[in-house]
């Protein structure tokens, strides 16, 4: 199998299980016995096995030591970025770089920024909780569609990212709440999750809950996302695109 | 403080031992609702931090997950109260009903506020917190750092990212700083977002040049030079037993064949572990001075999985004890197993090492300290000891 | 054990090749300098013996280098790790842990050795660099002099046979770029390495070279021994422009031997006339100056007075508060004390208001560009400085060097980007200038432009305060220096009796024929019949 191919066949299997953990609450079932509150810890023990084969791949297969270099200081500049949002309501300026720098350096690249600077951010505030698996994996998700956005050059790709960066930023709200919900709930509210109702009624509800906690967050992160793209969009690309020509190297001639 | 965290801290207890014992605790908790028991343990898990854990920055985080275990707690209350069902009894108090229209699902705020639904919510909060304590206290007393060097040798150069992640953070802080200073040189007294670009670029800029100055660095030491190409089908083994893994928790969820689900999660993780080292082997670097794993290490870990041993046999075989019912209510009970795995928590205290106080050395000459410290960081203070 | 055999290469994207048609071959055990402008290839001749050029950074490589036995053509940079000790030219960048002993294993690591065998070479290689007290120190809190012995240190715990180094004491002071040649001394000369060095401070490692290799920047390479070379180079340390002057054929490499060589060939240049001291009411007066970061005083009560049209420079170790003291006198850092600049004080002025009066070109002159071309860099220069558009662009024209307009000021060398800036800043039209080191990685002909244009500024009536440790750049353009150690002013007088005092900061020139207090080697010129 071609160097391509594995790294398409980890990226698509990270996004299947992805998407079956996050959208669990509308498999479990009533009769399988098991308590709404552990499914999510189920998923926590699974997902680091995940996003430890998916890295593992990905980091040894397809990045050199360039882009290793590379890996590293933009996950150190999220890092840092990070707490600078840190209590006001969903200023999250940790995104638009992993969506820029996806763009830049393809998919794969994205992915494993995504994930790599927020186990860091993790690593640095100490906080290494329940929430990291599906964090990580939702971010490496927005970094990883942001370098499947189509063609595009000048102001039509400076719109391509900033509208891609509105609707990430909100469905990285809605992934984070879906695995959220149980623990803000558990049993036995009106707005719970309820294993003997249908998907479409436990969608509803979450999608009010949804509306009561955590709206003013996804909006906040939105529009973060895209004034920063705006703003800094443009010499962003510029150095980055400057930097991926200064890594590609031709072969020794005789 | 500015402490050097190399491998000096090689005493210590294996942060993979701390995070055992963590998890093992955390499952056991898991299996009760016992308010008692959760409460003892917590405190027990809180003694232990305080009485183990360094002076460094990372060991003080249990206080923010005590912080954020209080505000579960007082967020599932609040839920309960306003949008809560009624069951039970025991009415409390009455809040007015306010009925929501039907395309918000009926929801009707308000109405009674029942002891039995309060109590409920409350040990499954409890739970929750205490579980998170757990995850704390493993943050607290694992050092990061040591815990990245015993990375299994397929995620290494995941691990070396992270690792130059970690070390670039604060340069790129006193880079920034640094900037910030210069602009003002340049005539330039805009603040806040405005001045972004002309802040962030020169930052960015800089660190992208330092990425191929360090990437040149690492290749020139012979950074990939023991890797080798990959060992044929480790990538299916790993992506099939992630698959399976992930069927085994989709069929534990919906359906009603737990032992299928179970060994299916089994096989996948037996198979993600084998895939993982298979695909470690093609690298063949060694580590400086590994972290030994001794018996100590062993027994600490064995502590945590035995607690939680104990709290899932004691479930099965005495479920009112371990999860006391609301309706109607009663008094939690707290048995023998309980005080049992209470002990188990405490466990690591006798065999742990009162970490030796850490040793500073002035930092005159510290150039990071001082750009730092130009725009009173309160953050960096640093004894001007003897050097 | 290096050879190079008709080799050429170029870069992928550039008209000209760097190298045509160069071979030399270097035997084991020798201390061999490549000298040239910047610019002239240095870094890519370095990189070619490790193999990062071409496999590291593109482009393509013609001819053969072998070394120790090995052909780089066969090779990646990392299999020549255990041949070949690469340390480039900011070792700070190049660091991947944290402390000092991690950073000396982890080549190691990466080689596959084993630990036992690894604990023994890390005790071994710290004794040899003399760094074993440092060994827990976290590599943030070292001084420039020891991040460097830590970075050959690091390289050498793999044990290779050559040692590659890119200008490792540019930034180093005196006494710390001393420490680093004597440890590089003690590996050729004890170990038995070979060491291949680029620099641009010619004057205290010349003596210990074997052999060297120039380079004039068009494609060629000429090797031979140091004494023939610098004859004929266009690099000129002022031993060489001593030589060059006086006549002599063969370049002496050391103080002693031109000192020998002068007494034997009778030269005794007649004293100087002592320079004009500019005079006029001070435009820039500063007392009791004082510096605090928490309980550390970086400055601590500094008078100062710089009259108009004065060249001042501040020599100084690294870390005796020269840097605070500018930034301090800037009004960009808080302080203590009375300071007036043209009667008003900088630090109650906003940013815009000060620059005007006085401003700063600081050590690290990137950072003040953050615009795609230079020519946007002007423009925007003029908007800040409220000028006429075109003042920024036609300083730089007037100030000598020849700078593209549509280059990425990143790509530009060390001594365009610092007219750049030089010219950036002076657009606010300020009384009084000041430079933080701005010497760093400057060859000879850039410092010579730079001499230049700081005296056509004073010339204008512009104060200038230079803070720099190259004793030869302060001999060749001072009237008046001022010595700081420790946050103190401990000397502040005439240029010539300050460094003619002084062992350790007198120039060259003066060290070779003292008495006499010559400075410069046109000092030496102009007192000779």
């Amino acid at each position: 199998m071609t160097a391509n191919g594995r790294l398409s066949l980890a990226l698509a299997v990270a996004l299947a299980i992805g998407v079956v953990a996050f959208t669990w609450p509308l498999f479990l079932r009533p009769e399988s016995g098991m308590p709404p509150t552990l499914a999510p810890v189920m998923f926590a023990l699974t997902l680091p096995i995940v996003l430890a084969v998916v890295l593992s791949e990905l980091s040894s297969g397809h990045l050199d030591v360039k882009a290793l270099a590379m890996l590293g200081v933009l996950a150190a500049i999220g890092t840092v970025l990070r707490p600078l949002g840190a209590g006001t309501a969903g200023l999250e300026l940790v995104f638009f770089l992993m969506i820029l720098a996806g763009r830049v350096f393809g998919a794969g690249f994205g992915f494993a920024l995504g994930a790599i600077t927020l186990f860091t951010s993790g690593l640095l505030t100490g906080g290494l909780g329940p929430w990291l698996p599906y964090q990580m994996l939702s971010a490496g998700f927005v970094g990883l569609f942001a370098g499947l956005l189509p063609r595009a050059t000048g102001r039509a790709e400076l719109a391509w990212l900033t509208g891609y960066g509105m609707v990430s930023a909100f469905v990285y709200g809605w992934l984070m709440d879906f695995s959220f919900w149980p623990f803000a709930l558990g049993d036995g509210t009106q707005l719970s999750f309820d294993a003997a109702a249908s998907p479409l009624e436990n969608l509803h509800r979450f999608v009010l809950f949804n509306l009561a906690t955590s709206m003013g967050w996804n909006l906040g992160r939105a529009l973060t996302n895209a004034v920063a793209i705006l703003l800094v969009g443009p010499a962003l690309l510029r150095l980055l695109r400057r930097a991926a020509r200064q890594s590609h190297f031709v072969t020794v001639a005789e | 403080m500015v402490v050097a965290e190399g491998t000096a801290s090689l005493i210590t207890l294996h942060p993979w031992a701390w995070w055992c014992w963590a998890i093992g605790i955390g499952l056991a908790l898991l299996g009760t609702t016992n308010p008692l028991l959760l409460i003892l343990a917590a405190t027990a898990m809180i003694a232990v931090v305080l009485l183990r854990r360094t002076a460094a920055a990372w060991a003080r985080s249990v206080r923010a997950y005590l912080l954020l275990g209080l505000i579960v707690i007082g967020v599932r209350i609040v839920f309960q109260i306003v949008i809560g069902g009624a069951s039970g009894e025991t009415v409390l108090f009455v809040l007015p009903e306010i009925p929501l229209p039907a395309w918000a699902a009926g929801i009707r705020l308000g109405g009674p506020v029942t002891a039995e639904a309060l109590m409920f919510t409350l040990y499954d909060a409890l739970r929750l917190a205490a579980m998170l304590l757990c995850v704390g206290a493993a943050n607290s007393l694992a050092n990061p750092r040591q815990a990245l060097r015993s990375v299994p040798a397929a995620l290494y150069e995941a691990s070396v990212a992270v690792v130059i992640a970690l070390s670039l953070a604060p340069q790129l802080i006193e880079s920034l700083l640094r900037v910030r200073r210069a602009r003002r040189l340049r005539g330039d007294s805009r603040a806040g977002l405005r001045a972004l670009g002309a802040v962030a670029i020169p930052v960015v800029a800089d660190a992208i040049d330092r990425s191929l100055a360090l990437a040149s660095g690492m290749e020139s030491r012979g950074f990939g030079r023991t890797r080798e190409l990959p060992v044929r089908g480790s990538l299916i083994l790993l992506l099939g037993s992630a698959m399976v893994a992930t069927g085994g928790v989709f069929l534990l969820l919906s359906t009603r064949w737990w032992e299928l689900a179970l060994g299916l999660l089994g096989i996948g993780g037996i198979g993600a572990a084998w895939g993982l080292r298979l695909a470690g082997r093609r690298l063949s670097v060694t580590t400086y001075r590994p972290h030994p794993w001794t018996l100590r290490a062993s027994l600490v870990a064995l502590c945590g999985i035995g607690a939680a041993v104990v709290v899932w046999l004691g479930a099965a075989t005495d479920p009112e004890a371990f999860a006391p019912t609301t309706d109607p209510l009663i008094w939690p009970q707290l048995t023998w197993p309980m005080l049992a795995v209470i002990a188990l928590v405490l466990a690591p205290l006798p065999l742990t090492r009162q970490r030796p106080p850490a040793v500073v050395h002035s930092a005159r000459n510290d150039t990071r300290v001082r750009s730092l410290r130009q725009f009173g960081n309160p953050a960096v203070e640093v004894e001007a000891g003897a050097p | 054990m290096i050879s190079f055999t008709e080799v050429g290469f170029r870069y992928a994207d550039a008209t000209h090749p760097v190298f045509r048609d160069v071979s030399f071959e270097l035997p084991e055990g020798d201390l061999c300098l490549v000298v040239g402008g910047t610019g002239s290839g240095k870094s890519t001749l370095l990189g070619a013996i490790n193999a990062l050029v071409p496999t590291f950074t593109g482009g393509t490589l013609s001819g053969r280098v072998r070394v120790a036995g090995r052909d780089t053509a066969q090779h990646r940079a990392r299999d020549l790790a255990d041949v070949v000790g690469y340390v480039g030219q900011d070792p700070v960048r190049g660091f991947v842990t944290d402390t000092v002993e991690d950073e000396i294993a982890y080549g190691m690591e990466q080689l596959g050795i084993n630990p036992v065998a690894m604990r023994k070479r890390v005790e071994e290689t710290l004794d040899l660099m003399g760094i074993a007290e440092l060994r827990r120190r976290p590599l943030a809190e070292l001084s420039g002099g020891q991040q460097q012995r830590v970075a050959i240190a690091a390289v050498l715990a793999a044990q290779p046979q050559v040692l590659v180094l890119d200008e490792p004491t540019s930034s180093l002071d005196p006494t710390a770029a001393q420490d680093v040649l004597a440890a590089i001394a003690t590996l050729v000369h004890e170990v038995g390495l070979t060491v291949v060095l680029a620099e641009h401070r010619l004057e205290r490692v010349m003596q210990a070279a074997d052999s060297m290799i120039w380079l004039p920047g068009d494609g060629t390479a000429h090797h031979g021994r140091p004494a023939e070379i610098l004859a004929t180079a266009s690099v000129q340390p002022p031993l060489a422009a001593l030589a060059k002057s006086v006549g002599w054929q063969e370049v002496p490499l050391s103080v002693r031997e031109a000192r020998r060589t002068a007494l034997a060939a009778g030269l005794l240049p007649a004293a100087p006339p002592e320079p004009l001291m500019p005079s006029g009411a001070p435009v820039l007066s500063a007392r009791g100056v004082e510096v605090r970061f928490g309980d550390l005083t970086a400055v601590g009560g500094v008078d100062l007075e710089l009259p108009p049209g004065s060249i001042t420079t501040v020599l100084g170790r690294n870390g005796a508060g020269k840097s605070s003291l500018l930034w301090a006198l800037q009004g960009a850092l808080s302080c203590t004390g009375d300071i007036a600049v043209a009667g008003t004080d900088p630090r109650a002025l906003d940013a815009f208001s000060a620059r005007r009066l006085v401003t700063l070109v600081p050590q690290t002159a990137t950072d003040l560009l953050y615009l795609p071309t230079v020519s946007a860099e002007c423009a925007q220069a003029d908007a800040e400085s409220h000028a006429e558009p075109g003042t920024t662009a036609g300083l730089l024209a007037e100030l000598g060097v020849s700078v593209p307009d549509d280059r990425d000021p990143r790509d530009l060398s060390e001594g365009q980007r610092l007219a750049l800036v030089l010219a950036i800043q002076l657009a606010a039209g300020p009384a009084v200038l000041l430079l933080d080191e701005p010497t760093r990685g400057l060859d000879y002909r850039a410092k010579a432009e730079l001499q230049r244009i700081v005296r056509r500024l004073a010339a204008d009536g512009i104060a200038c305060l230079i803070s720099t440790h190259d004793v030869e750049f302060a001999a060749g353009l001072s009237q008046r220096t001022l010595l700081m150690a420790d946050g103190e002013v401990i000397a502040d007088g005439t240029t010539r009796e300050l460094l003619i005092s002084s062992p350790a900061y007198a120039p060259q020139m003066a060290k070779v024929f003292s008495p006499v207090p010559v400075l410069t080697v046109d000092d030496v010129v102009r007192g000779l019949p």
